[in-house]
């Protein structure tokens, strides 16, 4: 059984007379362990799609079911439960909350979960070995680089083990260097760490690590493209 | 809940001066509350104890203030034939000021060797002989005491009179702690050298069974054919009529309460939208990590209920030690209300102060909770 299954999902958009439908009697499944690349136009509803399957989204119609447990519907608290114990989301924007260091920003769903404090300070201590930022730990967002806040943006979405993490151009704020660098780690949580990742991206080499690559368009996702060259011709 | 204390606390650390703002813009309104809560109390203390209901007061008809009630003093005599009445106390009262005033001087003139019985005062310095025995001795109010810095064996001089503090007194009614009392005969003759066998009124000590009413009624009849015809009411109505210009304006003054009610919540509201709408998108980050909306509307609840409970527990701490090292009364023609600390200020001021930062929290937490996640995180 696939980990995410999403059935017949449609969204819309009213702006004013004038209907937007992003996504439209899309099917999808995702297999557990997987990299899945989002790509295509500016518009085209990636990061609905994305939105839709974080749960933080709802559609309008179809079903999305994650590990089993069917997220469409959920009330908002019950979503905000299994986002806490099954979801990761990494932002463009790191997001991290300012007044927060490091250490504090990736202990913050933990804090959500049933779990003593060792265990609390053992995950949040191997996210940050994992993201390479043991020795930032007390830093607050400001004194960070904007890659080593992706870093902790990051660490902060793997720290629960979570079902399934996605991530909204998780590079589309770093330069070139960072941005590969960010690629590599997405890349090792994958392999290393098993973790099934659904990375939205316009860039072809962020894109070049995924296992699987598909492309929105017209609501519908066009795929599997292997080739990075395939999916630029679709930018 | 506990669990988030630290980000609740680094959050208002992190607008240190718009919190600070807000506490102190709330603790001044606290303070006024408690204040004027305590004037109110005071009134209360006075007007419904015990001594206020059954023991009554003869005053000329007509006068209100103690420097033109002149009774004979031999009324005291024909009041203690009335039934019901188990002692007549005259009284010649002496004030410094018979407008409103905070710093009021009320001395009474008493029969000396009357006083240690129909008062119930506990001398915490000095002895009663000492009192009785000297024509120009007095005993003084602890409040009062406290208030001028009096000490035993001081000679106090208020007017053209100069007397003796042959001690100085506690008593359970904080009015009579505000009091100087000194003998009938000297004040008499102080106030002028005709003015002996005229006192300013009467208080009337009644038996356990005796209605007041009726009693002040037929002491008023009983009295029509003297010289001088007479008011008699209950010591509690009496003061309140006496002060009933200051009773009117601390009437004011609660309206003036609830203003500062209203200055807090608006204050600590307009603090917590701000509050709030500075962090939309850090509020949609929480929610998207998996916050509960009821948790997200909690951390602001507690967000604005802490910045008004400091205030208010600041406001309280203020009035508390104001209240306590002043020993203020506030009093017009004789009779004195006394300001004083008491636990039921503590606990209201903390309660209101707890409720209004809930009820200041509760919009902008409502809002932040209902706020659409995907759009409130693209915002920056
Ligand atoms: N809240 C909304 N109200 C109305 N229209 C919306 C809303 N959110 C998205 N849309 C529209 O839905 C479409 C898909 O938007 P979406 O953000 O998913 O695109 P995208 O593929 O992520 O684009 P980009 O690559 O630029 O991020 C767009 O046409 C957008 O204008
Ligand atoms: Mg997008």
């Amino acid at each position: 059984m696939p980990l995410v299954e999403i059935r017949n999902l449609t969204k819309r958009f009213r702006k004013g007379d004038e209907i937007i439908t992003p996504v439209l009697d899309l099917d999808l499944d995702i297999e557990k362990g997987d990299l899945l690349a989002l790509m295509g136009k500016s518009g085209t509803g990636k990061s609905t799609l994305l939105n839709l399957i974080a749960g933080i989204d709802q559609p309008d119609a179809g079903s999305i079911a994650v590990a089993g447990t069917t997220i469409t519907g959920l009330s908002r608290g019950k979503l905000a439960d299994w986002r806490a114990a099954h979801l990761g989301y990494i932002f463009q924007t790191h997001n991290l909350v300012p007044v927060l260091t490091a250490y504090e920003n990736i202990e913050l769903p933990l804090l959500l979960l049933p779990m003593s404090n060792s265990d609390r300070r053992k995950r949040v201590n191997f996210a940050l070995e994992v993201v390479g930022l043991s020795d930032r730990a007390q830093h607050y967002p400001r004194q960070l680089s904007g890659g080593q806040e992706q870093r902790v943006g990051i660490a902060r979405a793997i720290v629960t083990h979570p079902t399934l993490v996605v991530a909204d151009e998780p590079t589309g704020n770093l330069d070139e260097e960072t941005s590969r660098q960010i690629q590599t780690l997405l890349q090792e949580l994958n392999r290393q760490l098993g973790i099934t990742l659904i990375i939205v991206t316009h860039d072809v080499d962020v894109a070049s690590i995924a296992k699987r690559q598909l492309r929105l368009e017209h609501g519908r996702a066009i795929g599997p493209s292997q080739s990075p060259s395939a999916a630029f011709s679709g930018l | 809940m506990f669990r988030f204390a630290p980000y609740i606390w680094k959050t208002l650390w992190r607008h240190r001066t718009r919190s600070l703002l807000t506490v102190s813009g709330a603790s001044v309104a606290i303070f006024v509350l408690c204040f004027i809560g305590s004037i109110q109390e005071g009134l209360n203390r006075m007007v419904q104890g015990e001594d206020a209901q059954r023991r009554l007061i003869v005053f000329q008809e007509n006068r209100f203030c103690p420097t033109s009630s002149r009774l004979p003093e031999d009324y005291s005599r024909q009041i203690a034939q009335v039934s019901g009445v188990t002692d007549v106390l005259p009284i010649q009262v002496w004030t410094n000021n018979c407008r409103a005033s905070l710093d009021v001087v009320v001395v009474h003139g008493v029969p000396a060797a009357k006083l240690p019985e129909s008062r119930e005062l506990r001398l915490i310095e000095g002895q009663w002989p000492a009192f009785v025995s000297r024509t120009d001795a007095a005993v003084v109010g602890r409040q009062f005491a406290l208030r001028r810095r009096v000490r035993l064996g001081d000679q106090l001089t208020f007017g053209s009179m100069s007397v003796h503090v042959a001690g100085i007194f506690e008593s359970d009614s904080s009015a009579e702690e505000d009091l100087i009392y000194c003998h009938l005969l000297f004040l008499q003759l102080a106030e002028s050298q005709t003015a002996a066998g005229l006192v300013t009124q009467l208080e009337v000590a009644l038996d356990p069974s005796a209605e007041p009413d009726r009693v002040a009624k037929q002491i008023d009849e009983k009295l029509r054919s003297g010289l001088v015809p007479t008011t008699t009411r209950p010591k509690g109505a009496f003061q309140t009529a006496t002060i009933s210009d200051l009773v009117d304006l601390i009437g004011y003054a609660y309206w003036l309460g609830l203003a500062c009610v209203g200055l807090v919540l608006s204050l600590v509201a307009t603090t917590t939208v701000m509050s709030v709408q500075d962090r939309v998108q850090e509020h949609a980050v929480l929610q998207t990590l998996g916050v509960r909306p009821g948790r997200v509307m909690r951390l602001i609840l507690a967000e604005s209920t802490l910045l008004c409970f400091w205030g208010g527990a600041l406001g309280v701490g203020l009035a508390w030690t104001i209240l306590t090292w002043g020993n203020f009364s506030v009093g017009a023609e004789g009779v004195a209300i006394t300001l004083r600390p008491s636990s039921a200020m503590i606990a209201s001021g903390l309660g209101i102060s707890v409720i209004l930062g809930s009820l200041a929290g509760i919009i902008p937490a409502y809002q932040a909770t209902r706020t659409n996640l995907v759009s409130s995180l693209r915002q920056s």
